[in-house]
Protein backbone atom coordinates (compact mmCIF):
# COMPACT_ATOMS: atom_id res chain seq x y z
CA UNK A 1 0.00 0.00 0.00
CA UNK A 2 1.23 3.49 -0.98
CA UNK A 3 1.78 6.00 1.67
CA UNK A 4 -1.10 8.18 0.53
CA UNK A 5 -3.54 5.30 0.25
CA UNK A 6 -3.01 4.33 4.08
CA UNK A 7 -3.33 8.09 4.94
CA UNK A 8 -6.71 7.89 3.15
CA UNK A 9 -7.39 4.71 5.27
CA UNK A 10 -6.14 6.31 8.65
CA UNK A 11 -8.65 9.39 8.02
CA UNK A 12 -11.17 7.10 6.98
CA UNK A 13 -11.38 5.10 9.94
CA UNK A 14 -11.01 8.30 12.39
CA UNK A 15 -13.80 9.74 10.47
CA UNK A 16 -15.72 6.29 11.10
CA UNK A 17 -15.05 5.98 14.59
CA UNK A 18 -15.96 9.65 15.13
CA UNK A 19 -19.42 8.97 13.83
CA UNK A 20 -19.83 5.98 15.66
CA UNK A 21 -18.05 6.91 18.87
CA UNK A 22 -20.72 10.25 18.59
CA UNK A 23 -23.61 7.68 17.87
CA UNK A 24 -23.08 5.49 21.12
CA UNK A 25 -22.14 8.94 23.07
CA UNK A 26 -25.73 10.49 22.10
CA UNK A 27 -27.80 7.07 22.67
CA UNK A 28 -25.85 6.64 26.13
CA UNK A 29 -25.73 10.14 27.44
CA UNK A 30 -28.43 12.14 25.70
CA UNK A 31 -30.89 13.57 28.68
CA UNK A 32 -33.72 12.32 28.51
CA UNK A 33 -37.52 13.70 27.95
CA UNK A 34 -39.64 13.60 30.87
CA UNK A 35 -43.22 13.32 30.31
CA UNK A 36 -43.74 15.16 33.26
CA UNK A 37 -42.96 19.04 33.69
CA UNK A 38 -39.39 19.41 35.09
CA UNK A 39 -38.75 21.28 38.07
CA UNK A 40 -35.15 20.70 38.96
CA UNK A 41 -35.53 23.16 41.90
CA UNK A 42 -32.74 23.62 44.36
CA UNK A 43 -34.37 24.40 47.30
CA UNK A 44 -35.39 21.34 49.36
CA UNK A 45 -39.18 20.35 48.99
CA UNK A 46 -41.10 21.75 52.52
CA UNK A 47 -41.20 19.26 54.88
CA UNK A 48 -44.89 18.76 56.56
CA UNK A 49 -46.26 16.42 59.73
CA UNK A 50 -49.39 14.86 58.88
CA UNK A 51 -51.53 11.98 60.55
CA UNK A 52 -52.66 8.79 59.32
CA UNK A 53 -54.65 6.30 60.61
CA UNK A 54 -50.76 4.57 61.64
CA UNK A 55 -50.15 7.63 62.90
CA UNK A 56 -47.70 10.71 62.24
CA UNK A 57 -46.67 10.65 59.07
CA UNK A 58 -43.46 13.54 57.53
CA UNK A 59 -41.96 13.60 54.00
CA UNK A 60 -38.95 13.55 55.35
CA UNK A 61 -39.58 9.64 56.51
CA UNK A 62 -39.46 9.04 52.77
CA UNK A 63 -35.83 9.92 52.22
CA UNK A 64 -33.95 7.50 49.64
CA UNK A 65 -37.44 6.95 48.35
CA UNK A 66 -39.68 8.92 45.59
CA UNK A 67 -42.81 10.31 47.02
CA UNK A 68 -45.67 11.01 44.92
CA UNK A 69 -47.66 13.39 46.66
CA UNK A 70 -51.75 14.06 45.83
CA UNK A 71 -54.31 16.50 47.28
CA UNK A 72 -57.73 15.36 47.07
CA UNK A 73 -60.53 13.76 48.98
CA UNK A 74 -62.14 10.65 49.95
CA UNK A 75 -65.91 12.39 48.71
CA UNK A 76 -64.35 13.39 45.84
CA UNK A 77 -66.57 12.25 42.68
CA UNK A 78 -64.38 11.18 39.86
CA UNK A 79 -61.28 13.10 39.33
CA UNK A 80 -59.49 11.73 42.35
CA UNK A 81 -60.03 8.17 41.89
CA UNK A 82 -59.51 8.38 37.89
CA UNK A 83 -56.37 9.89 39.23
CA UNK A 84 -55.18 7.04 41.76
CA UNK A 85 -56.54 4.51 39.37
CA UNK A 86 -54.06 5.59 37.02
CA UNK A 87 -51.06 5.64 39.92
CA UNK A 88 -52.30 2.02 40.60
CA UNK A 89 -51.50 1.09 36.97
CA UNK A 90 -48.04 3.08 37.37
CA UNK A 91 -47.55 0.88 40.39
CA UNK A 92 -48.01 -2.05 38.61
CA UNK A 93 -46.49 -1.11 35.39
CA UNK A 94 -43.36 -0.23 37.36
CA UNK A 95 -43.53 -3.96 38.75
CA UNK A 96 -40.27 -5.08 41.30
CA UNK A 97 -39.57 -1.26 41.48
CA UNK A 98 -43.21 0.29 42.92
CA UNK A 99 -41.65 -0.13 46.44
CA UNK A 100 -39.01 2.47 45.85
CA UNK A 101 -42.15 4.66 44.89
CA UNK A 102 -44.68 5.95 47.70
CA UNK A 103 -48.40 7.56 47.01
CA UNK A 104 -49.22 9.97 49.76
CA UNK A 105 -52.74 11.58 49.57
CA UNK A 106 -53.62 14.51 51.58
CA UNK A 107 -56.70 15.19 52.12
CA UNK A 108 -58.22 18.76 51.16
CA UNK A 109 -61.57 17.70 52.86
CA UNK A 110 -60.51 17.69 56.73
CA UNK A 111 -63.28 18.07 58.16
CA UNK A 112 -65.16 15.06 56.82
CA UNK A 113 -61.76 12.92 55.98
CA UNK A 114 -60.93 11.36 59.25
CA UNK A 115 -57.03 9.06 59.31
CA UNK A 116 -59.78 6.00 59.08
CA UNK A 117 -61.78 6.90 56.19
CA UNK A 118 -58.71 7.69 54.47
CA UNK A 119 -56.93 4.53 55.05
CA UNK A 120 -59.47 2.77 53.72
CA UNK A 121 -59.64 4.78 50.81
CA UNK A 122 -56.53 4.75 49.45
CA UNK A 123 -55.72 1.09 50.01
CA UNK A 124 -58.76 0.32 48.00
CA UNK A 125 -56.72 1.33 45.15
CA UNK A 126 -53.05 0.47 46.40
CA UNK A 127 -52.16 -1.74 49.24
CA UNK A 128 -49.06 0.72 50.11
CA UNK A 129 -50.86 3.85 49.38
CA UNK A 130 -50.78 6.60 52.54
CA UNK A 131 -53.76 9.09 52.97
CA UNK A 132 -52.95 12.20 55.93
CA UNK A 133 -55.28 14.69 57.21
CA UNK A 134 -54.90 17.82 59.67
CA UNK A 135 -55.88 20.77 61.15
CA UNK A 136 -57.41 23.14 58.22
CA UNK A 137 -54.51 25.28 58.87
CA UNK A 138 -52.44 22.79 58.38
CA UNK A 139 -53.76 21.58 55.36
CA UNK A 140 -53.98 25.31 54.16
CA UNK A 141 -50.09 26.02 54.73
CA UNK A 142 -49.24 22.40 52.97
CA UNK A 143 -51.27 23.46 49.89
CA UNK A 144 -50.13 26.94 49.69
CA UNK A 145 -46.65 25.89 49.30
CA UNK A 146 -47.31 23.03 46.91
CA UNK A 147 -49.20 25.17 44.69
CA UNK A 148 -52.60 23.30 45.62
CA UNK A 149 -55.72 25.67 45.25
CA UNK A 150 -58.79 24.49 46.47
CA UNK A 151 -62.46 25.34 47.99
CA UNK A 152 -65.56 23.95 48.94
CA UNK A 153 -68.89 24.87 46.82
CA UNK A 154 -71.96 23.82 46.79
CA UNK A 155 -72.74 20.16 45.48
CA UNK A 156 -75.70 18.12 45.87
CA UNK A 157 -77.73 16.83 49.12
CA UNK A 158 -76.67 13.42 47.57
CA UNK A 159 -73.32 13.97 47.54
CA UNK A 160 -73.03 16.62 49.97
CA UNK A 161 -70.44 19.97 49.39
CA UNK A 162 -67.70 19.17 47.21
CA UNK A 163 -63.86 20.54 46.89
CA UNK A 164 -62.29 21.75 43.52
CA UNK A 165 -59.10 21.59 43.87
CA UNK A 166 -55.46 21.69 41.86
CA UNK A 167 -55.59 18.30 40.46
CA UNK A 168 -52.02 17.45 39.75
CA UNK A 169 -49.48 15.06 41.38
CA UNK A 170 -45.77 16.37 42.63
CA UNK A 171 -43.07 13.94 42.43
CA UNK A 172 -40.69 14.39 44.87
CA UNK A 173 -37.31 12.90 44.48
CA UNK A 174 -35.09 10.47 46.53
CA UNK A 175 -33.12 13.49 47.83
CA UNK A 176 -36.60 15.49 49.21
CA UNK A 177 -36.50 17.95 46.12
CA UNK A 178 -39.73 18.32 44.03
CA UNK A 179 -38.01 16.25 40.54
CA UNK A 180 -42.04 16.58 38.41
CA UNK A 181 -45.31 17.80 37.98
CA UNK A 182 -47.55 15.33 36.32
CA UNK A 183 -50.94 17.53 35.37
CA UNK A 184 -53.63 15.79 35.43
CA UNK A 185 -54.84 12.94 32.63
CA UNK A 186 -51.07 12.23 32.47
CA UNK A 187 -51.21 8.33 31.62
CA UNK A 188 -49.94 5.27 33.45
CA UNK A 189 -47.23 4.74 30.78
CA UNK A 190 -45.67 8.22 30.76
CA UNK A 191 -45.65 7.88 34.95
CA UNK A 192 -44.09 5.06 34.94
CA UNK A 193 -41.37 5.27 32.45
CA UNK A 194 -40.32 9.03 33.98
CA UNK A 195 -40.55 7.15 37.64
CA UNK A 196 -38.27 4.47 36.31
CA UNK A 197 -36.01 6.58 34.98
CA UNK A 198 -35.77 8.37 37.94
CA UNK A 199 -35.60 5.21 40.03
CA UNK A 200 -32.46 4.01 37.89
CA UNK A 201 -30.91 7.01 37.84
CA UNK B 1 0.76 0.72 12.83
CA UNK B 2 -0.55 3.76 11.25
CA UNK B 3 -4.08 2.86 10.67
CA UNK B 4 -4.27 2.43 14.80
CA UNK B 5 -2.43 5.62 15.60
CA UNK B 6 -5.74 7.31 13.90
CA UNK B 7 -7.48 5.56 16.06
CA UNK B 8 -5.89 6.18 18.97
CA UNK B 9 -6.19 10.28 17.45
CA UNK B 10 -9.59 9.86 16.62
CA UNK B 11 -10.96 9.09 20.44
CA UNK B 12 -8.67 11.74 21.57
CA UNK B 13 -10.09 13.95 19.29
CA UNK B 14 -13.86 12.93 19.66
CA UNK B 15 -13.37 13.83 23.91
CA UNK B 16 -11.29 16.81 23.42
CA UNK B 17 -14.14 18.53 21.04
CA UNK B 18 -16.83 16.93 23.28
CA UNK B 19 -14.90 18.94 26.09
CA UNK B 20 -14.46 21.82 24.47
CA UNK B 21 -17.97 21.92 23.73
CA UNK B 22 -19.06 21.93 27.29
CA UNK B 23 -16.53 24.38 28.70
CA UNK B 24 -17.70 26.49 25.43
CA UNK B 25 -21.15 26.08 26.02
CA UNK B 26 -20.46 26.72 30.14
CA UNK B 27 -18.67 29.70 29.57
CA UNK B 28 -20.06 31.91 26.33
CA UNK B 29 -23.23 30.55 27.64
CA UNK B 30 -25.13 30.47 24.02
CA UNK B 31 -28.39 29.65 25.52
CA UNK B 32 -29.71 31.18 29.02
CA UNK B 33 -32.49 30.23 30.69
CA UNK B 34 -34.00 31.61 33.98
CA UNK B 35 -34.12 28.96 36.80
CA UNK B 36 -36.84 26.96 38.05
CA UNK B 37 -36.67 27.79 41.66
CA UNK B 38 -39.86 26.07 43.49
CA UNK B 39 -43.56 25.75 43.07
CA UNK B 40 -45.61 28.69 43.08
CA UNK B 41 -48.33 28.98 46.22
CA UNK B 42 -51.62 27.90 45.47
CA UNK B 43 -54.24 30.18 46.37
CA UNK B 44 -57.25 31.54 45.89
CA UNK B 45 -58.12 35.65 45.88
CA UNK B 46 -60.94 38.21 45.23
CA UNK B 47 -60.43 40.54 42.25
CA UNK B 48 -60.80 44.39 41.78
CA UNK B 49 -64.34 43.01 40.63
CA UNK B 50 -65.09 40.89 43.44
CA UNK B 51 -64.63 37.98 41.42
CA UNK B 52 -62.41 34.68 42.39
CA UNK B 53 -58.61 34.61 40.85
CA UNK B 54 -57.17 31.32 41.79
CA UNK B 55 -53.80 29.99 40.49
CA UNK B 56 -55.04 27.55 38.02
CA UNK B 57 -57.26 30.40 36.51
CA UNK B 58 -53.23 31.60 35.86
CA UNK B 59 -52.28 28.44 34.57
CA UNK B 60 -50.58 29.05 31.06
CA UNK B 61 -49.72 32.40 31.71
CA UNK B 62 -46.68 34.31 32.13
CA UNK B 63 -47.35 36.05 35.31
CA UNK B 64 -45.59 38.78 37.57
CA UNK B 65 -46.62 39.06 40.94
CA UNK B 66 -46.04 42.38 43.35
CA UNK B 67 -47.70 43.39 46.85
CA UNK B 68 -49.27 46.65 48.15
CA UNK B 69 -52.30 47.98 49.86
CA UNK B 70 -54.12 51.26 48.94
CA UNK B 71 -53.36 53.57 51.46
CA UNK B 72 -49.69 52.79 50.78
CA UNK B 73 -48.06 56.62 50.07
CA UNK B 74 -46.67 58.02 47.17
CA UNK B 75 -45.61 55.49 44.32
CA UNK B 76 -45.77 52.50 47.26
CA UNK B 77 -42.01 52.36 47.34
CA UNK B 78 -41.04 52.29 43.73
CA UNK B 79 -43.95 49.39 43.20
CA UNK B 80 -46.38 51.32 41.01
CA UNK B 81 -43.88 53.17 38.37
CA UNK B 82 -41.99 49.35 38.18
CA UNK B 83 -45.42 47.83 37.63
CA UNK B 84 -46.65 50.42 34.78
CA UNK B 85 -42.86 50.33 32.85
CA UNK B 86 -43.83 46.73 32.82
CA UNK B 87 -46.97 46.60 31.44
CA UNK B 88 -46.33 48.73 28.88
CA UNK B 89 -42.98 46.64 28.05
CA UNK B 90 -44.50 43.21 28.58
CA UNK B 91 -45.95 42.92 24.88
CA UNK B 92 -42.83 43.77 23.15
CA UNK B 93 -40.54 41.28 25.61
CA UNK B 94 -43.63 37.97 25.52
CA UNK B 95 -44.88 38.48 21.83
CA UNK B 96 -48.49 36.85 21.91
CA UNK B 97 -47.58 34.33 24.97
CA UNK B 98 -50.73 35.44 27.71
CA UNK B 99 -49.23 37.28 30.57
CA UNK B 100 -50.54 39.14 33.59
CA UNK B 101 -49.18 41.14 36.32
CA UNK B 102 -51.28 40.13 39.80
CA UNK B 103 -51.23 43.00 42.58
CA UNK B 104 -51.88 41.75 45.73
CA UNK B 105 -52.94 44.00 48.90
CA UNK B 106 -51.62 43.13 52.10
CA UNK B 107 -54.54 45.41 53.46
CA UNK B 108 -57.89 43.30 52.85
CA UNK B 109 -59.56 44.97 55.85
CA UNK B 110 -59.68 48.52 54.42
CA UNK B 111 -59.16 47.29 50.58
CA UNK B 112 -62.76 45.86 49.50
CA UNK B 113 -63.25 44.95 45.75
CA UNK B 114 -64.34 48.80 45.04
CA UNK B 115 -61.19 50.05 46.63
CA UNK B 116 -58.85 48.13 44.03
CA UNK B 117 -61.11 49.09 41.19
CA UNK B 118 -60.55 53.04 41.64
CA UNK B 119 -57.01 52.18 42.36
CA UNK B 120 -56.74 50.22 39.47
CA UNK B 121 -57.93 52.82 37.40
CA UNK B 122 -55.73 55.48 38.94
CA UNK B 123 -52.85 53.68 38.03
CA UNK B 124 -53.50 52.99 34.33
CA UNK B 125 -53.95 49.36 35.12
CA UNK B 126 -55.66 47.53 31.82
CA UNK B 127 -58.08 44.91 33.33
CA UNK B 128 -56.64 42.28 30.27
CA UNK B 129 -53.19 42.58 31.91
CA UNK B 130 -52.82 43.69 35.39
CA UNK B 131 -55.38 42.29 38.06
CA UNK B 132 -55.55 43.56 41.71
CA UNK B 133 -56.69 41.15 43.89
CA UNK B 134 -56.67 40.25 47.67
CA UNK B 135 -57.46 37.55 50.00
CA UNK B 136 -60.27 38.46 52.46
CA UNK B 137 -59.43 36.40 55.39
CA UNK B 138 -56.03 38.26 56.94
CA UNK B 139 -55.18 34.72 58.58
CA UNK B 140 -55.23 32.76 55.05
CA UNK B 141 -53.64 36.17 53.63
CA UNK B 142 -51.13 35.93 56.13
CA UNK B 143 -50.22 32.24 55.17
CA UNK B 144 -50.03 33.01 51.28
CA UNK B 145 -47.26 35.44 51.67
CA UNK B 146 -45.68 34.40 54.29
CA UNK B 147 -44.91 30.66 53.45
CA UNK B 148 -46.67 30.87 49.58
CA UNK B 149 -44.34 33.76 48.48
CA UNK B 150 -41.83 33.67 51.55
CA UNK B 151 -42.00 37.09 52.35
CA UNK B 152 -42.82 39.45 55.46
CA UNK B 153 -44.90 42.53 55.92
CA UNK B 154 -45.88 44.03 59.24
CA UNK B 155 -49.41 45.72 59.55
CA UNK B 156 -48.96 48.73 61.83
CA UNK B 157 -51.25 50.14 64.91
CA UNK B 158 -51.73 53.23 62.37
CA UNK B 159 -53.45 50.88 59.53
CA UNK B 160 -49.59 51.34 57.50
CA UNK B 161 -47.85 48.14 56.52
CA UNK B 162 -44.27 47.79 56.27
CA UNK B 163 -43.26 45.61 53.72
CA UNK B 164 -39.99 45.81 51.36
CA UNK B 165 -40.67 45.78 47.13
CA UNK B 166 -41.08 42.11 46.08
CA UNK B 167 -41.82 40.87 42.41
CA UNK B 168 -42.27 37.24 41.72
CA UNK B 169 -42.21 35.58 38.17
CA UNK B 170 -44.25 32.45 37.92
CA UNK B 171 -44.64 30.36 34.50
CA UNK B 172 -47.55 28.92 33.00
CA UNK B 173 -46.64 25.68 34.72
CA UNK B 174 -46.59 27.39 38.30
CA UNK B 175 -42.74 27.42 38.97
CA UNK B 176 -41.70 30.31 40.24
CA UNK B 177 -38.58 31.72 37.68
CA UNK B 178 -37.23 34.97 39.25
CA UNK B 179 -37.35 36.81 42.38
CA UNK B 180 -37.05 40.66 42.72
CA UNK B 181 -36.14 41.44 45.93
CA UNK B 182 -32.62 43.69 46.21
CA UNK B 183 -31.79 46.57 44.01
CA UNK B 184 -29.27 45.51 41.69
CA UNK B 185 -26.63 47.46 39.37
CA UNK B 186 -29.37 47.20 36.81
CA UNK B 187 -32.87 48.33 37.70
CA UNK B 188 -35.43 46.03 38.49
CA UNK B 189 -37.84 46.95 35.77
CA UNK B 190 -35.98 46.53 33.40
CA UNK B 191 -34.18 43.66 34.77
CA UNK B 192 -38.15 41.89 34.78
CA UNK B 193 -38.49 42.82 31.06
CA UNK B 194 -35.32 41.31 30.24
CA UNK B 195 -36.18 38.75 32.06
CA UNK B 196 -39.61 38.52 30.30
CA UNK B 197 -37.79 37.92 26.88
CA UNK B 198 -35.39 35.17 28.19
CA UNK B 199 -38.86 32.85 29.35
CA UNK B 200 -40.18 33.67 26.45
CA UNK B 201 -37.46 32.52 24.24
CA UNK B 202 -37.61 29.08 25.90
CA UNK B 203 -41.27 29.12 26.33
CA UNK B 204 -41.20 29.57 22.02
CA UNK B 205 -38.56 26.45 22.26
CA UNK B 206 -39.89 24.10 24.42
CA UNK B 207 -40.56 21.73 21.57
CA UNK B 208 -38.45 19.28 19.84
CA UNK B 209 -34.37 19.96 19.71
CA UNK B 210 -34.57 23.16 20.58
CA UNK B 211 -35.62 22.06 24.00
CA UNK B 212 -32.45 19.94 24.85
CA UNK B 213 -30.63 23.12 24.29
CA UNK B 214 -32.30 24.95 26.94
CA UNK B 215 -32.18 21.48 29.30
CA UNK B 216 -28.63 22.00 29.03
CA UNK B 217 -28.86 25.40 29.88
CA UNK B 218 -30.58 24.25 33.44
CA UNK B 219 -28.17 21.44 33.64
CA UNK B 220 -25.21 24.07 33.57
CA UNK B 221 -27.16 26.86 35.61
CA UNK B 222 -26.52 28.90 32.40
CA UNK B 223 -28.72 31.52 34.01
CA UNK B 224 -29.37 35.30 32.43
CA UNK B 225 -28.30 37.95 35.26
Amino acid sequence: MSSGAKRGLGWALGALLLIVLGWWGWQRFRPYAFHGTVLQSAEPAPDFTLMSADGPVSLSDFRGRIVMLYFGYTFCPDVCPTTLFEVQKTMELLGEDADQVQLIMISVDPLRDTPERLKEYVQYFHPSFIGVTGSEDEIAQVATQYGIYYEKHEGTPATGYLVDHTATLTVVDRKGYVKLIFPYGTPAEDMAADLKYLIEH
Amino acid sequence: MNAYRWVVRGVYGFFGVLILAVVAFKVFQPVQVLPRVRLGPGFILVDQNGAPLTNEDLRGKVVLYSFFYTRCPGDCYGVIPTLQYVQAQAPAALGDIPFRIVLISLDPEHDTPERLRAYAERVGAQPDRWVLATQPDPQRLRMLIGSGFNMYYDPQPDGSIRFAPRYVLVDGWGIVRGEYKYETLTSTEERIVRHLGVLAEEIRNSQGSAKLAYEAAHFFLCYAP
